[in-house]
């Protein structure tokens, strides 16, 4: 038995700090509900990373769901998509029949700027904050490739110009590559429109067992691991091994190749993100990433485009809601109901999540689930 | 204004001088000599003992940046890099100027910055 998904729903996404985070979640389970056409469930497996103790109990209380077991799963940015994960597994074994997955992140109650390196982190002490850990990733990438700045600033450029179909998505402009490569350095060589910024959103799915409606989109894989170690003998950047050995899991798993699917909603919380996740999904070899950019393959109307719904960079990245947001795009795209930005035709489409944090770890978390009709 | 925030154990590596020569006080694994700059319970590789060890004070750079955004107490712009000790661990390592480091760049472990942090220098 293959668990599917009957419902999605998310709320819109951006610094919302006049909204509570229970707000957020009431608007994205209510349309997931509705979506569904279920109000019960059986349990909950939520995904955040720094909301405050007991926050998910509390926000489903005014939704009338309580008195059931509310599981909160913490995998840095994966943490929705591990949730996912772990709602196929009761669905499938039986432990639950109809559970609810949702992300949730209210950041712009948390943090002013960007996210605060972890002073009990070896790296965070030492001042390492997120970017400046993907900009060594890209440093690396582009000296050891030959991978240009304009290539990289490409991913930027596909990503907005996606989102600008998706009214839920945080940004909504059409940028160019030197707009791109002229907006303010954060970590070099990653610019402003490289980055994605905080984000306040909820996401959220209603997972159950295989009810044959036209609607419904099967879990066909949805592989969860943390990853192994990086240091002196690593090659490639951090989060590349990982990605690429949860990946070739999933694949096993579906019986779906990377040549398969019709569509990707991957990581890019920086440019630099997007060609790496494609490259350890199988997209492209090593080194040759940046020219599925060049030639528009990814591209919406090219023959597999990644992140239709714009991605982490366009859409927005709340932490622990962006999994079941890339999940929410999928199920949208494999039912048509993607509007202007619709992938025709799509059967078969994949998603990545990678929690970052290096510190002799190849990142916290990686999920890459399989979504088929 | 004195901090109300609990200080934390320093995770960070240790430096020490031995004869004016700067190194890193890790370990080593006694089963498969894998290094690592950080305190740790057994060999993150094979789970065999540690002892100690000392890395450095020469490295290659793996990568490196300029974070040019502020972090709480860390005024903008820092250059950080990763650096491959030689027969040792990666290391994060912060480095002097404005400029990042190309793939590659000889550096030497130099004594500590003021906070503790690991530090290079170009050869
Ligand atoms: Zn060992």
């Amino acid at each position: 038995m293959t668990a599917h998904i009957w419902g999605v729903g998310s709320s819109a996404f951006g610094k919302q700090p006049g909204r509570s985070t229970a707000a957020l979640a009431w608007e994205a389970v209510g349309e997931a509900m509705s979506d569904a056409g279920v109000r019960r469930f059986d349990a909950v497996y939520v995904g955040n990373v720094f909301g405050e103790p007991g926050m998910a109990a509390r926000a489903l209380l005014g939704l009338g769901i309580h008195g059931l077991p509310v599981h909160t799963l913490e995998s840095a940015c994966a943490s929705s998509a591990a949730a996912l994960a772990e709602a196929k597994h009761a669905v499938e074994s039986g432990r639950h029949e109809t559970v609810l997955v949702l992300g949730l992140e209210h950041l712009t109650s948390r943090f002013a700027g960007a996210l605060p390196a972890e002073p009990r982190d070896f790296e965070g002490r030492s001042g390492l904050a997120t970017p400046a850990m993907y900009a060594m990733a890209a440093r690396r990438y582009l000296d050891v490739h030959g991978v240009t700045a304009e290539q990289l600033a490409k991913v930027a450029v596909k990503n907005q110009g996606h989102g600008m179909g998706n009214p839920r998505a945080q940004y909504r402009n059409r940028v160019t590559v030197d707009e791109v490569l002229a907006s303010r350095m954060i970590s070099d060589p990653l610019t402003l429109l490289q980055c994605c910024s905080l984000s306040d959103a909820a996401a959220a799915l209603v997972v159950g067992p295989r009810r044959r409606t036209a609607r419904d989109v099967a879990v066909a894989a949805a592989e969860y691991t943390t990853g192994g170690l990086w240091d002196h003998t690593s090659e490639h950047v951090w989060g590349f091994e990982l990605a690429r050995d949860t990946a070739a899991r999933a694949y096993e798993r579906s019986g779906i190749g990377p040549a398969d699917a019709d569509l990707f909603e991957v990581h890019d919380a920086f440019t630099i993100g997007e060609i790496v996740s494609t490259e350890a999904l199988g997209l492209a070899a090593v080194g040759e990433g940046a020219r599925l950019l060049d030639t528009g393959h990814t591209a919406l109307g090219g023959k597999q485009p990644v992140n239709p719904s714009g991605g982490l960079l366009s859409r927005g990245h709340p932490v622990g809601a962006t999994g079941a947001a890339q999940a929410c795009e999928a199920v949208w795209q494999l039912r048509g109901e993607a509007a202007g930005r619709q992938v025709e035709g799509a059967r078969a489409a994949v998603i990545e999540t990678l929690g970052g944090g290096v510190g002799l770890m190849d990142g916290n978390a990686c999920v890459v689930a399989v979504l088929t009709r | 204004m004195p901090s109300t925030e609990p200080a934390p154990v320093d995770p960070r590596p240790r430096v020490s001088p031995v004869d004016g020569v700067f190194g890193v006080d890790g370990y080593r694994c006694a089963a498969c000599a894998y290094p690592v700059a950080i305190a740790v319970a057994v060999c993150p590789s094979c789970q065999g003992p540690v002892e100690p060890a000392r890395f450095g004070p020469d490295g290659t750079v793996w990568s490196s940046t300029v974070l040019r955004i502020p972090v709480p107490g860390r005024p903008a712009p820092y250059v950080v890099a990763y650096v491959d000790l030689h027969g040792g661990p990666r290391v994060l390592a912060h480095v002097g100027g404005d400029r990042h480091l190309p793939v590659g760049t000889p550096v030497r472990l130099t004594a500590p910055g003021p906070g503790g942090d690991v530090t290079v220098s170009t050869r």
